[in-house]
């Protein structure tokens, strides 16, 4: 038999000249990803109206889930980043909302995970990256911000360029990584088990045997943890990595240069 | 075993396992930027208002709680203060009532013991006038009697004004007696 891992599935493809090689296109418009975002958002947009259709001050049970996660959201942000960067909970819940069902809507077997296509994980490591360096430049200045890359030493200046360009790539690949391979995974098990199955129970009569009868089971329990384990690990892992570089960028009012607060009340 | 070798057919159509498209970076982007903005709208920011909110109410009632506690604690202590002064007062009250009865008693009694002993002392007076009326009386007769029982004696009238003095010392000397 026959097993491809491919990536997701181009629907259009823009009929003139782009840009297009191996790692890097510009040509396939439409794929199965563009779907899964879409789909995904339409899904979050929705369970949001759901959940915020009918808030009562008395809440029911589904109310009380609700706020309990947005309390817990809340306040993890308030400990990673401080209290004066509340103003990011709604992005972080936002990502790690888009991540987890980005990743859970491949179980579905309907869609191909978002999370699984390095362009959706860059796209969003990248989101990451602009957030530390326009709140670098905005809370230090942008001539603060360039020499704190030769700082301890200058020396160093080509290291830290380097973490600071790894910093995306390290994210973007973690969380590809682990659900694309997540998903490679569970195909190569089907497969496995499919093949072990028709080797058993070849015996049997006619269209008996071909049914993977071993593929029923094993691989939903894999399925627990490839899928829903390590999607929300990693949902919570880029999540809290946004958190504590733009956290980073933001310190505390009382801790930012005398010069840089003043401008900061002016505003 | 062939496991990734994709024919030419199947590639063109399927994107490269680990590539980047940048038309998906940017529905991504869009997705995200929307999603960003109606959850913060629709989920993030209800929720958290209605917690903040419900909190609020909750640090409300609590704080008047508090404060009526501490009005009541304070009216307790006055009513406590005020209900001792009453019981005080009525213990004096009664103290004061007392102590005027007995002074009544007293003087009742001072006034019916001068009452009993002026009676007995007029009385005693009385006694006295009227044993010293009867001695006189005994006296008189005597004296008379013995003028009679004289001249019976003598046979003839003895003047009871010639023989006063004598009848008298006589007198005297049976008292003597």
């Amino acid at each position: 038999m026959e097993l491809s891992v491919n990536g997701p599935k181009i629907y259009y493809r823009l009929p003139f000249d782009l840009p297009d090689s191996s790692i890097f296109t510009m040509k396939n418009l439409v794929t199965q990803t563009t779907v899964s975002l879409i789909a995904v958002t339409v899904i979050l947009i929705l369970v949001a109206l759901f959940t915020t259709r009918n808030l009562k001050t008395r809440p029911g049970k589904f109310q009380v889930v609700a706020e309990k996660l947005v309390n817990m959201l809340y306040g993890l942000v308030e400990d990673t980043m401080g209290k004066h960067n509340l103003k990011f909970a709604p992005y972080i819940g936002t990502l790690f909302l888009a991540s987890i069902f980005g990743t859970l809507i491949g179980t579905t077997q309907l869609f191909r995970s978002t999370t699984a296509d390095l362009s959706v994980t860059a796209a969003w490591a990248l989101v990451t990256t602009g957030m530390v360096w326009y709140n670098n430049i905005k809370n230090f200045g942008f001539k603060a911000w360039l020499k704190g890359f030769t700082e301890p030493i200058v020396v160093m200046t080509p290291m830290n360029v380097v973490s600071e360009i790894a910093n995306p790539v390290s994210m973007a690949f973690r969380h590809f990584g682990n659900v694309a391979g997540g998903s490679v995974l569970t195909a190569l098990i089907y497969g496995a088990l499919g093949a072990a199955s028709s080797l058993l129970f070849s015996w049997l009569p006619g269209v008996l045997a071909d049914i993977p009868f071993l593929a029923a089971g094993i691989p939903a329990v894999l399925s627990i943890y490839f899928d829903l384990f390590s999607g929300f690990v990693q949902a919570l892992v880029f999540s809290l990595l946004t958190m504590v570089y733009v956290g980073g960028a933001c310190p505390p009012p009382e801790e930012l240069p005398e010069s840089r607060r003043k401008k900061k009340k002016a505003q | 075993m062939g496991l990734l070798n994709v024919s030419k057919d199947v590639a063109s159509q399927f994107e490269n396992f680990v590539g980047v498209n940048l038309w998906t970076m940017l529905i991504a982007w869009v997705n995200l930027l929307i999603l960003y903005l109606v959850l913060k709208k629709l989920l993030f920011k209800p929720l958290k208002n209605m917690i903040d909110s419900r909190q609020k109410e909750i640090d409300d009632m609590y704080s008047d709680a508090e404060a009526d506690k501490a009005s009541a604690a304070a009216l307790k202590v006055e009513y406590e203060e005020r209900l001792a002064r009453a019981s005080e007062e009525s213990e004096q009250m009664l103290r004061s009532a007392q102590r005027r009865a007995q002074l009544k008693e007293e003087e009742i009694l001072k006034e019916a013991n001068d009452k009993a002993a002026r009676t007995l002392e007029r009385a005693e007076e009385q006694i006295e006038q009227e044993k010293k009326r009867a001695i006189n009386d005994v006296k008189n007769q005597v004296s008379g009697l013995a003028v009679d029982i004289a001249a019976a004696v003598i046979g003839r009238d003895v003047s009871s004004a010639e023989h006063e003095d004598l009848i008298n010392d006589f007198i005297e000397n049976i008292g003597e007696k």
